[in-house]
Formats: C-alpha cells, structure tokens, sequence
C-alpha cells in the first residue's frame, strides 16, 4: 500500500494552482485528503501531481453573506462542526457533520473536499442538495458556480470543469422561526457509509402546519437528491404520519436507486422511504419544540 | 470444591504489567525493526482464480530503481521443502510462492525485493506473467462432490479429510427417543484481523551460519518449521521472542512469508523485511477462519433431555490444507457442550477450494461449533415449547458429576453450570428481563433475548493431531520456565515464546511472586530465543495460565525445595523440618538464615553447600500438559484439554424495523475459568471475545462472488465492529477450580468469543419468531435482516 509514483506541488495562489492543473493532465488537488490518500495508497488513484491547497489564503472559513452561509472549500469539517454560525443559520448541516466519517477524519477533512468527491453517500452533498445550496469554482478562465443540483452527476462524478478548483459552497439560510430538521443514516457501523441516510428541514407557521419542506435523500441513488413533490406535497399539511406517508409514496418509487453488493435495491428503497419519514417527523418535533 | 484458596497475588487488582509500555506506545514490534542494508518485498498476485501459469517475465521490472531481485514459485520450490501439512496428504503441497498454477485469487506468485517497499511495489507491477484460466470450485458442497475439478490434480479430489466417528449407541439412542428434529447451520468466513497485519524480519549470517528471524509470530515449532523448510540444522535457526505481537487470536502463523524471507535473505546475504499490508493480510496473507456447514439431527425426549446428536460439519479450507482440517478436530474435545448429550456420530469433512487458506483462528473452530450445538438446544426448547433456559439446566452435567467423561473420550475437569446460570438468572433479574423485552415489543420493536451456554476446552494440548493423522504420535505439548537467583538475589524468570498480548510477563510474575512470596514487580520475565529456550509450544489453545501458570508455579516449588536443602545443611536437619516465609528459611528451633544470606551461600560458598548441590539459584521446569497424553483409542476416543471454563450469555437485543439494524441494550455473560490470576486479563480476553464474536455474528465476513473475487479486501468491506457498536457488558463471575492445575486455574483467551455468536444468533432468531423467519446463516447482516423482515411482512399481510 506504497502510492505510485507523483509529484507534490504547494502553491501559494489560487492561480497557481489554477495553473498547475490546468498545465498537468493526471494532476489532482488534494485537500484533507481523507479518501483520495487511501485510494492512492491502494493505487486506485494515480495521480502524477498532487496540488496541495491547504496553504493558499482565503480557501477557508465560515462567514453569511445576505442569505447564505459561504464556507470556504479548505474549511475542515470539524471547524464546521464547530461554527456557531453553523448551528445558528445552518441546523441541518449541524446535525449532519457528526455522521461524516470520524473525529479524526473530521479534523482533516474539508467542506470542499467531501463536495468535490461526490462520494454517494456523503452527507455534506445530501445537506447541500436538499437545501438548494450553489458550488462556486475557479479555473484559469476565471470563476464560475452552479446549483447544487446541477452539480453532482453520478458516484464520484461531478459537473466541475476537468480543470477547475472548487473554492467555496454557498448553503441559503432560512428566514423566520419554527424552522426544524431531522437527519438519519442506515450503516452497519455508525458513521459508516451510509446505505442511506435521509435529511430533512421544515418550517411551521403558528398553528404546526408546514409552510416550508426541504427533504432530500442521500446513499441510494448515485448522488444526493432532493425529493421535490415531496416536499411541494407537504407544504401546507400538519406533516402527521399520513401526510408524510401519502406525499413520500410516488418520489420514492421514482428513486434511481444504486446497485452493488452492501444493500439490496429493495432495501434502499424501504429504508429511504422510513428514514425520510423518521426526518420529517423529526423536523416537525423540532420546530414544535418537541424534543424526540 | 467451590472454596476459593487463599492467595497474596493471584487474583489480586493488580495492574498488567506490559500494559504500561503498551499504553506508553512503547512496545516494540516488527515494523520497528531497522537493519542496516535491510531490503524490502512487495508481492505479485495472481489476478486469477484458478490458472496455469504459462510464462513468465521479470525483465521490466528488475530494471526498476532499486531492484534486487526478482523470484518465483519455480527457483523457490527448487530450493526449499514444502511448508509443513499436518496431515497425511502428501499430494497437497504448499509453498509461499505458487509453483506452476495459481490456486486462489490473490494467491502470491513473486517476490520483489528492493531498497525500498514502494520501488518493490513499483516493481511488482511491471513483472510479466501469462496465465492460461482453469475451472475452479468456490462453494464446499460442490468441492465435497466427486465431479468437481480438484483444486490439487495431483491429489484427485477436493477431500482433505472424511471421517466418521460413532461414538455411543447413536442409532439405539435415536429409536427410543420421543422426538427428532433436523437443522443445517452455516458459519460463514470470517477470522481474527489484527491491528498488525503480519510481518517479519530475516537475517542471514553466512559467517555464524544462522538465520534471525524476528517475526511477529503466533505458533508452535516455528523455529523447526522454518529449519525444515530451509533444510537447516535446528540449531540454525535462531527465533527471537522478544518482539511484541499486535493482535492474533490464532492468525499469526506466517510460515509462508517467514519461508520466503529466509530464502531471499539467503540468497541475496542481506536482512530481507517482508511487512503485509492490509490488502495481503486480507486476501492473501492466508489467515481466514472456519467456513463451516453443519448438519445436525438431534434426538430428543419430550422432558427435553437431548440423548443423542449426529453432526456433520463440512468445512471449506481453501486452496491449501493449513490448519484448517484440524479445526474440525478440537471441538471433539467438547462435541456435547456442557450437555450429557449421550452419544454422538460426528462426520467432519474438509474440503479445498479456490478460496484463501486458513489459519487458527480463536477456539480452532470451537466457536463455529458451540453456535450450531446451540441452535439445536434452541430449537428443541422451541419443538417442545419449553424455555430456553431451563432446556439448558435439564441437560447440564452437574457439579457432582465432574470429572465427567464425554462419548468423545475426554473428562471435564469441573464446573458447576446450575449455579452460575442461577447466578445470571438473579442478576438479570430474569422475571423483569423477560418483561422488558415483551414491553420493548409491545411498543412495536422487535426484541429477543439471546441464551447461549458453552465452554472453553483450555490448557492447549493438541490431541486432535493424532486423532486425524495417524503417522503422528506426538503425546506431548510442555511449557517450560527457568528461574535464576542472581548473586545480588534478584529473581529473574525465562518464558520461551512471544507474546501477542496475553499478559505473560503479568501471568509469571504473579505465580512466582505468590509462590516465593515476592512482589511479582520485583520479579525480571525475560523471553529468550529458540537457541536458548526450553521446549515450548507458544499461547495457543487458552493454554498459557495452565501451562506457563503451571511450570512458573513448579519451577518456583522446586527453587524452594532447593533453598530448604541448602538451609537444612546449614541447619543440620531435614529439609522437611525448614520452612520458608517470604524468603526467610527458618528451622524449628527458631534459627533463621535471611534471603542474602542463602544467596551468599549458593553464590560464594560451595563450601557450605550440601552434597551434590550445584552452585547458584537456578532451576528449570518442563511441564507436561496435566491430561492427554495418551493416543487415541482405535474407535476415535481421546482425551482432549484437560480444562474447561464455563460461560453462560443472556443478553437482549432489538431490532430496527426498518434498517435492520441490532442494537444490544443488555449483554451480561456469566464467567467461570476457575482460578483468576490476573483479573483485568481475563475481563479484557472476555470482553475483547464478545466484540469478536459480535462481528462474527451480524458484520465480518470474507465474501467471495461466484467467480472467486474475494468481496471485502479493506476495512471498508470487511467489517470489524468499533466501539460504538459493542455493547456494555457485564459479567457475572463465579470460582471452580480445576482440579487438575496447579492452582485450579483454567483458560480464558477464548471466552466471550465462543458463545456471542450463539447468544446473538438466538436473541436476533427469538426477536424475529412472531414472522415466521430464521436466520441460519452468519453474520446476519442488517440489510438481510431487514429484507427478511420486509419479505415475510408482506407475506403476512398477503
């Protein structure tokens, strides 16, 4: 488990960095590098250079700008964990950062890093996803960004130009009280990868009815989506049991659901269906100020 | 029977002392090992399942940086002997390189060696090899048949060993019982994965004519296996046994990557390290466990008493016999559990296929084993609609029965099964244990409790040998301690085998000190080497607190009885007449001689000495193992381990409706292996066995796919459980001595492990009754659970 042979470059600006890859064609960035080590180790990954952007300033932090949280892509994920910016305007990614990896993969592990790897069963995407949260990126012609939803296109795939760099997430922060979230993960060990894992925020007006439903579902499918008929059903029910139930049935039938050889198609689905109701109804308790 | 004897030091709280250096990181391991012009192997693995290998071509790659050399199967299997087989199968032959075909996927085909691991691992995948693909057997049931392609030509079948015991009127025992009922197990490969995957440093002196091996070992007569191998006097081969082992419960036995480090420190006059990474260690490194069917019909009456057994146990060794046979072999030492289970037939079948080889694995198979003697005690409760519990009591063997002897040819030592069950049955408070599960269920949940009770065959003898080969005749498997008394009266003790975390420094220490009434840390333990140590035969079968226990405790007897002598001379009385407290010898009519002294006296003053007194303080001990030492007898009875700790699981699990997921809210285990000498051991063996078998039970598993693929290469498939999935565990201690050892004491390195798996399985089976599923098959993996679950909900409301 020796890595086959690269180049290590550590540049100072994000240009150079910009420059290095675009000028490499096997060069890949490295952040925290918590999977792309272990996959060079074992020679799944051979890269001839690695650009290391831990040392370029302004690549890391957390700071709200209008409606958005901005975390820069060098953020680690235990920094995060840690923000009270975070748990303030972003609960759900709150509740979901505990369930990435472990606190020593947490401690070197970047924002960036778990978004740009599009790993299936990650949770930063699936908060990222379910939020409507934006990707900004850099590369030699300059900057550019998408939707989250736009972004990830399959297991370890993404729409980031072949020699861009991402540089920071954007996650929208809700306005208003009464707002809840509800975060779950089936995996044999905890903190494992998930098979599925679900997450979910809602806002409730007065009187306990929903005005407001994000709902999104992560490790089934080859990446993170957000059930969005789900959510339109929802919005404007008490989000009983039923209601859930009732507004789940045609999204989930409609997963493209994974196959390989830890779960079966049909557990997927079963258990994405349970796991968005046990979030939903989690949120709901939440923003009611009932505590499960 | 059940007096607890009084000691100073066994027994006692008292901290483990290695744990220190352990805890400090400052143990010392292969990996730590630096000699100068030390060069570095990387392996080629075959990419096949099974293939012929038509060409083969290390040009490219000994033109790499770094590389020295470059070899395979062929030079190899030219120049060494086959690794040892234990049986008598002579056409099953086994060397570290494969030699001509290729028997299992990952199966090594060439050493690289090169200054450096990663120039060596470079290098190895720039070496050629052409392979022509044959046919290949993965599942046991179609190896065991006739028309199978054999993993060995030479051989001509799959069948390494078939063999049927009757023991006791089975067939008699059968037709007069009220019932039968039939069931198949399946115990699916899984093993021990130590934290440090295997290594070892070779170092060969051509000037002293003797090859170094420091080795991250487990195993008996490795020095001799290696002298063998490498067609060296013994005396050649030196095995340091001061290198600290990280983790093996059976595994590290690394003969074959020893084998071939020797050979190219040979041939290349250099030390050669060859450290497994974790991909090795998992698919290669040949250190997989029991992969076992059973079949059982049991016989039984209808006030639950179990009178008969017969068990097929059909086990899948993979591409080369290793020690995989004889772990079908150890359970007939306790075949019928703590049950008078009358009469057994037992069939043992193993099998090779295009699967990894095996290597001992904790309990040799007595795990694997215990689960399917307990399924069946469940499921005849289950028949006759009797509780689990009290099917278990009717059948005991009880405490006034011991020594008891089994059909299978060995005597129990001692035990008493009732008391430690009432003991877990008021702990758990077994009224309210049941209701809190039928609460738990009443709320919805699917919730079990899990019964298991089985003991632990301990103190290591290996009778099982010679009970399926019969060319070996070997009747003994000694321990051995010296103690020398320096001339400044410091104690210092030899042991003769590594230590892969046993404790054994703690374990020696303990026992001396007690019996010379010493503090054990002021006691020295060193390890030798194989030149300087007595016979030994390393910690395997839960034999160190027996064996080391017992030549510490009779080494340190026989230094007392020559301090008295001494003492009597200078006394002029009879030694008998001299009494020894706490290092003072004192005759009768109150004379004393202090410690000092008679260190003086031995050290300085033959003068003083009796007749045929050799000077200095220094004894040794080679120590028979107390019970089987006979050969079997022509129908296939023999005396297995002299010692057998009892443990008793009641636990409580649920189960997630949904994901399937088991989660352990109660899990309390009653404990008996007689006398403790180290509590903080034996409670660490107890509770790392249950993680151990949990794993086994519902997440580790070495899946292979119909091709051959083994499935789970890293910790990201193959699943070890962390601490968050382990439960709290408590045990409910109780005290039967043996009264075969020295101080009654009995194994513990297997406890926990042998009936998790067996508790787990029933708990997760009782949780899911009301559906009408059960799980046969481990580890139940919650994605199954789950789908069962799902398929049998819908079933229902069809």
């Amino acid at each position: 488990m020796k890595a086959a042979p690269f180049d290590y470059a550590r540049p100072k600006s994000l240009g150079e960095a910009a420059s290095l890859l675009a000028a490499h064609e096997d060069a890949r960035i490295i952040a925290g590098g918590q999977t792309l080590v272990p996959m060079m180790a074992m020679r799944l990954a051979r890269p001839t250079l690695l650009i290391d952007i831990a040392h370029i300033d302004g690549l890391s932090g957390i700071c709200e700008e209008g409606a958005q949280v901005v975390i820069g892509a060098m953020t680690r994920q235990a920094s995060a964990e840690k923000s009270s910016l975070v748990h303030a305007k972003l609960p759900l990614l709150a509740a979901a950062l505990p369930w990435v990896g472990h606190t020593p993969t947490r401690n070197r592990g970047t924002v960036g890093g778990s978004v740009a790897n599009a790993d299936p069963a990650a949770e930063i995407p699936l908060v990222l996803v379910t939020l409507d949260g934006e990707v900004r990126w850099q590369s030699e012609k300059g900057q550019g960004g998408c939707k989250a939803n736009e972004f990830f296109a399959g297991p370890m795939s993404t729409e980031l130009p072949a020699s861009a760099i991402l540089t920071e997430v954007r996650f929208p922060v809700w306005d208003g009280g009464n707002i809840g979230v509800g975060f779950h993960e089936a995996s044999a060990r905890r903190s494992d990868f998930a098979y599925v894992s679900a997450a979910a925020q809602v806002q409730l007006d007065g009187n306990g009815k929903c005005i407001r439903c994000a709902l999104g579902i992560g490790g089934a499918t080859p990446f993170p989506v957000k059930l969005d008929a789900a959510c339109a059903a929802l919005e404007g029910t008490m989000l009983d049991a039923k209601d859930i139930a009732a507004a789940l049935v045609a999204d989930v039938a409609g997963l493209d659901i994974m196959v390989d050889g830890h779960a079966s198609p049909a557990y997927r689905r079963r258990v994405a269906a349970a796991l968005a109701a046990r979030a939903l109804s989690d949120a709901r308790d939440a923003a009611t100020g009932v505590r499960a | 029977m059940n007096e607890r004897p009084k000691f100073r030091f066994v027994s006692a709280d008292r901290r483990v002392r290695e744990d220190r250096r352990f805890v400090a990181g400052m143990g010392k391991y292969v990996g730590d090992i630096a000699e100068a012009g030390m060069l570095h192997v990387a392996i080629v693995h075959a990419p096949y399942t099974a293939a012929k290998i038509v060409s083969f071509d290390a040009s490219r790659a000994l033109a790499m940086p770094g590389v020295v050399a470059v070899v395979e199967g062929e030079e190899l299997s030219t120049n060494v002997e086959p690794l040892m087989n234990g049986l008598d199968t002579p056409k099953v032959q086994r060397y570290p390189l494969a030699v001509k075909h290729v028997r299992y996927n990952g199966e090594w085909v060439a050493a690289v060696v090169a200054q450096t691991r990663a120039q060596a691992e470079d290098a190895a995948e720039c070496v050629d090899v052409e392979y022509e693909p044959l046919p290949f057997v993965i599942d046991a049931e179609e190896a065991y048949r006739p028309s199978s392609p054999p993993v060995h030509a030479a051989h001509g079948s799959n069948v390494l060993l078939d063999r049927t015991f009757n023991w006791g009127e089975i067939d008699e025992d059968f037709a007069a019982s009220d019932h039968q009922l039939s069931l198949r197990v399946t115990w699916g490969r899984s093993s021990t994965v130590p934290l440090e995957t295997f290594g070892v440093v070779a170092m060969w002196d051509p000037w002293a004519e003797v090859m170094d091996v420091r080795a991250s070992i487990q195993m008996p007569k490795y020095a001799d296996q290696i002298a063998r191998a490498m067609r060296l006097p013994g005396n050649a081969v030196r095995v340091h046994y001061d290198i600290d082992v990280g983790g093996s419960y059976g595994v590290k036995r690394g003969i074959k990557h020893t084998v071939l480090a020797c050979y190219l420190s040979m041939k290349l006059k250099q030390p050669v390290r060859l450290i497994e990474d974790r991909l090795e260690n998992m698919s290669s490194g040949d250190a997989h466990g029991p992969d076992r069917i059973f079949d059982i019909d049991a016989a039984f009456n209808r006030d639950g008493i179990v009178r008969s057994m017969k068990m097929r146990a059909l086990d899948n060794a993979g591409a080369y016999a290793g020690r995989a046979p004889f772990q079908l072999g150890k359970p007939i030492g306790a075949i019928v559990g703590p049950y008078k289970i009358n009469s057994v037939r037992y069939h043992a079948v193993s099998v090779t296929s295009n699967k990894a080889v095996q290597e001992a694995v904790r309990g040799f198979g007595q795990s694997p084993t215990n689960y399917a003697i307990e399924t069946m005690m469940d499921r005849v409760a289950e028949h006759l609609g009797m509780d689990r519990v009290e099917i278990r009591r009717r059948n005991f063997i009880r405490a006034d029965e011991f020594p008891y002897l089994i059909p299978s040819g060995t005597r129990y030592d001692s035990g008493d099964y009732h008391t430690v069950v009432d003991k877990v049955m008021k702990h758990v408070d077994w009224p309210a244990f049941v209701a809190e599960r039928d609460r738990l269920r009443a709320n919805g949940a699917y919730a079990g409790i899990g019964i298991a009770a089985c003991l632990e065959p301990s103190g290591g003898n290996s009778s099982f040998e010679p009970l399926l080969n019969p060319a070996n005749t070997t009747t003994t498997w000694m321990e051995s301690c010296r103690i020398n008394v320096d001339a400044l009266g410091n104690i210092t003790a030899t042991i003769h085998t590594t230590s892969s975390g046993q404790g054994h420094e703690t374990l020696a220490s303990t026992v001396i000190g007690e019996v010379l009434e010493f503090d054990p840390d002021s006691i020295r333990i060193v390890r030798t080497d194989s030149l300087t140590s007595l016979p030994g035969n390393s910690p395997v079968g839960s034999r160190m607190a027996v064996m080391l226990g017992g030549s510490c405790y009779l080494a340190a007897n026989k230094l007392k009885k020559k301090l008295k002598a001494i003492a009597a001379h200078q006394f002029d009385c009879a030694p008998e007449d001299v009494d020894y407290v706490q290092g003072v010898l004192r005759a009768k009519d109150g004379r004393t001689l202090k410690w000092a002294e008679m260190v003086n006296i031995a050290h300085r003053n033959f003068h003083l000495l009796p007749e045929d007194c050799e000077p200095g303080l220094e004894v040794t001990n080679v120590y028979q193992v107390p019970t089987g030492t006979d050969l079997p007898t022509a129908d296939g009875r023999v005396q297995m381990y002299p010692c057998h700790s009892f443990e008793f699981h009641c636990i409580l699990v649920t189960i997630d409706p949904d994901t399937g997921k088991v989660d352990i809210p109660r899990y309390v285990i009653g404990h008996d292996c007689g006398t403790v000498i180290n509590p903080h051991i034996v409670k660490g063996m107890t509770l790392g066995g249950i993680a151990h078998g949990l794993g086994a039970a519902l997440m580790e598993e070495f899946v292979y796919d119909g091709e051959g693929q083994m499935m789970a290469q890293s910790f990201m498939d193959y699943l070890l459980p962390s601490s968050h999935e382990v439960p709290q565990v408590e045990i409910v201690h109780h005290c039967t001595p043996s009264p075969f050892t020295v101080m009654g004491q009995k194994g513990s390195g297997e406890s926990g492990y042998l009936g998790a798996p067996a508790a787990i399985s029933g708990a997760v089976n009782d949780a899911v009754r009301s559906l009408g599923i059960r799980f046969n098959r481990l580890p139940m993996r919650m994605t199954a659970i789950s789908d069962a679950i799902a398929e049998a909900k819908s079933k229902q409301s069809n």
